[in-house]
């Protein structure tokens, strides 16, 4: 039989559309069944899980809650009230401005309230669709605000320096706002609008330089006029305390143990020995020395070494130390964070013409620090609790000032009481600050995952 | 004679007390297509990573275009920009969508505002047929996608020279062919390339000369038909049987 050599016509594949997954493994029944009673040993520990969990939160509410005392005149019509069943609050509530403000003149703290407000307005526009100048503005939050915010919190007599510092602060401050409202209105920043409506749609060189010193000119003498104006009295840094001081010194600690612990990481690296030895030198000494000693160090031993006569302030004592301190660990997690970038991404960046700078501040830091933020924050998170080491050396941070309420005479032993509130105004500061890290891993991550 | 594009003498290089390269002396013209190829080891990433230096050589001479390295940082640097450069591992930048990696030395190396920067990356972009990927992140891309990414990237700072290094000994055999397609018509628009590959196709098509190194040696070169019809030396014949 002659073999038959027309082909097969060709089979032709259709995909089959996919089916949905089957109904036990969807919705919060499957949910359930899935994490929560997918066999017997589980089923019962969850159950037992649910009844502990129940008995803690009964107890803590009943206590914290149901059977509190809100208003007493002391400690002893608290205990004849309820007992110990219940909380005593109205301690912690006579003591709340010095758990928050320390010993800062109560007429004063409205100073405080200002810097914090000021800090909350000149970060929001980091926040607001649309404002384009994001980097700029974050930079004089970090580098600006300092100065207007230290003089309003220490107050007393300004010379001429001190004065322009501050007056520029606040034109800064001027600036931002003025920027941020222009960028959501019109897409331009506040300078270049003005240089835009003053000077031509294409202006010569000189006259758009003389629009922006002008207008520059004019916001400095703004401020200069608001801040001559003001008369703070002074007030020693020995009587900040409570969460502000608390927040004074784990905020500049932040602010200062990133872009210093970056330098470090990268100084490990450098090729260059003299710079690498320092780095390697300051990680490792500080690294391998307690917090705490090291605050007694800088709190004792670093007035034997300046002159006589030089008297450094207590607080900034400490807070060098903790700058100093937190900047070494930062280092090392920096570090980590470079050396999971492939050596592939410096080798592009130097193939594409990149300086050592720019690939490192371009390239290499953006994508290390994203990966890093779990770790950063966890940092931060350690060295805002950390800061309670400073009752050490006789600063009244948040925790020393929640001793001293057992300690006053009306509210004598009232200990557990202020714990618990600065536990829950500790808890609801890191966690936030926790949050907020996993929202910017997420934002951040977009696109990137394969 | 014109100075050639690339010119290697006597140039040596060790890693510790390990001799990568032994005194390579190769010239490349202008406008020649010069394909690279070798056993595993053999020198050829470290030679073609001479060439714009991101290795150092410890002996002998490297010119572009007759302007020798080594006289200073920011000379090098300049010299450097007369070259672009292909990676195997495509080494784009994963936080940048492929339009920024394509733009960002632009702006910041070249200092040229935005807008033009855009325009002439899309070009390029459009060079390597995928300007409609431009807002993607590289990671959403294909191998041979991110790979044309890479090669429109190095042609957006206009450098007179082309480096491949293995361009596509990561891709999946059926991305190959789109990354290649897109060489061959670089080749033809007359840049002096530079490829290590081990795609003879590719060498045969475009190659002007073939160059074979083993153990740190350039052991042979010739013009594809030659190089391939009757290899001069065995070891050239035991590696292409090999690989054909
Ligand atoms: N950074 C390095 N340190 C030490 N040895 C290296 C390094 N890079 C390459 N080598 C060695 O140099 C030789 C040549 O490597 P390479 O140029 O990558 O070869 P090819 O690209 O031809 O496969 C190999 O033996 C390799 O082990
Ligand atoms: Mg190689």
């Amino acid at each position: 039989m002659a073999p038959d050599h027309t082909p097969a016509p060709p089979l032709v594949f259709t995909p089959r559309p996919s089916a949905p997954p089957p109904p036990s493994t969807v919705g919060v029944m499957g949910w359930l069944r899935a994490n929560l009673f997918s066999s017997v040993p589980n089923a019962i520990l969850t159950l037992l899980g649910a009844y502990i969990l129940y008995v803690f939160l009964e107890a803590i509410i009943s206590w914290a809650l149901i059977n509190a005392v809100w208003d007493a005149p002391n400690r002893r019509a608290c205990l004849d009230a309820v007992g110990r069943s219940g909380a005593c609050w109205p301690g912690v509530i006579a003591w709340l401005p010095n758990l928050i403000y320390g010993l800062y003149p109560k007429d004063q703290v409205w100073r405080i309230d200002l810097g914090a407000l000021i800090l909350v307005l000149w970060a929001l526009p980091l926040f607001l669709p649309r404002v384009k100048s994001k980097v700029a503005i974050g930079l004089t939050a970090v580098l600006v605000y300092p100065f207007l915010v230290s003089y309003l919190f220490l107050g007393g007599e300004k010379g001429w320096i001190w004065m322009v510092l501050v007056a520029g602060s606040l034109a800064t401050f001027f600036w931002v706002w003025l920027t941020a409202i222009s960028e959501m209105r019109t897409g331009q920043g506040f300078i270049p609008l003005l240089v835009h409506t003053l000077a031509g749609p294409d202006p010569v060189p000189e006259r758009a330089r003389l629009v922006r010193q002008l207008a520059w000119a004019a916001l400095f003498v703004t401020a200069l006029l608001i801040v001559s104006r003001w008369q703070l009295v002074a007030v020693p840094t020995r009587l900040w305390g409570g969460l502000f001081l608390t927040m004074v010194i784990s905020g500049i600690g932040i602010t200062f143990s990133l872009p210093a612990g970056v330098l470090l990481a990268l100084g490990r690296r450098s090729s260059m020995p003299l710079i690498r030895g320092f780095c390697v030198a300051f990680i490792e000494l500080f690294r391998s020395v307690p917090l705490i000693t090291i605050l007694f160090m800088f709190n004792t031993m670093l007035p034997l070494f300046l002159p006589v006569g030089v008297e450094v302030d207590r607080l900034l004592r400490a807070i060098v130390a903790v700058c100093l301190f937190a900047a070494a660990y930062m280092a090392e997690i920096v570090r980590g964070g470079l050396q999971a970038i492939p050596k592939g991404q410096y080798e592009a960046a130097a193939a594409m013409g990149l300086g050592y700078w720019q690939s490192t501040t371009l390239i290499i830091l953006p994508q290390a620090l994203r990966i890093m933020i779990p770790a950063i924050v966890g940092n931060f998170i350690g060295l805002f609790k950390d800061t309670t080491l400073v009752s050490i050396i006789g600063l009244f941070d948040m925790l020393s000032m929640a001793r001293a309420v057992g300690e006053d005479t009306r509210w004598l032993g009232l200990f557990i009481e202020p714990f618990f509130f600065i536990t829950m105004i500790y808890f609801v500061f890191c966690f936030a600050m926790s949050q907020y890290s996993m929202n910017l891993e997420r934002r951040l991550g977009g696109g990137q995952r394969r | 004679m014109t100075t050639p594009a690339i010119e290697l003498v006597g140039v040596s290089k060790w890693y510790g007390g390990f001799q990568a390269l032994k005194e390579i002396n190769l010239s490349i013209a202008e406008r020649e297509r010069v394909v690279v190829c070798g056993p595993s080891g053999s020198g050829k990433s470290t030679m073609i990573r001479c060439v714009n230096q991101l290795e150092r050589h410890q002996r002998g001479d490297i010119r572009i275009h007759g302007r020798a390295f080594g006289g200073g940082a920011r000379d090098d640097e300049a010299i450097r920009r007369e070259t672009g450069m292909v990676f195997q591992s495509f080494n784009l930048f994963p936080h940048m969508t492929v339009l920024e990696n394509c733009t960002f030395a632009l702006t910041w190396v070249k200092q040229m505002p935005e807008a033009e920067a855009k325009r002439i990356a899309m070009s390029h972009l459009e060079r390597v047929r995928i300007p409609e990927q431009a807002l993607k992140y590289p990671l959403q891309l294909s191998g041979g996608q991110q790979q044309r990414v890479a090669i429109a990237r190095a042609l957006c700072m206009q450098p007179r020279i082309m480096l491949f290094d293995e361009p596509t000994s990561a891709l999946d055999p059926e991305m190959i062919k789109e990354v290649l397609d897109v060489m061959v018509e670089l080749a033809n628009t007359g840049m002096t390339m530079v490829v290590v590959t081990h795609e003879m196709g590719f060498a045969r098509q475009v190659a002007d000369r073939v160059v074979f190194m083993d153990q740190g040696e350039v052991v042979e070169q010739a013009p594809p038909e030659e190089f391939f019809a009757n290899p001069r030396y065995d070891r050239t014949r035991m590696f292409l049987s090999q690989i054909l």
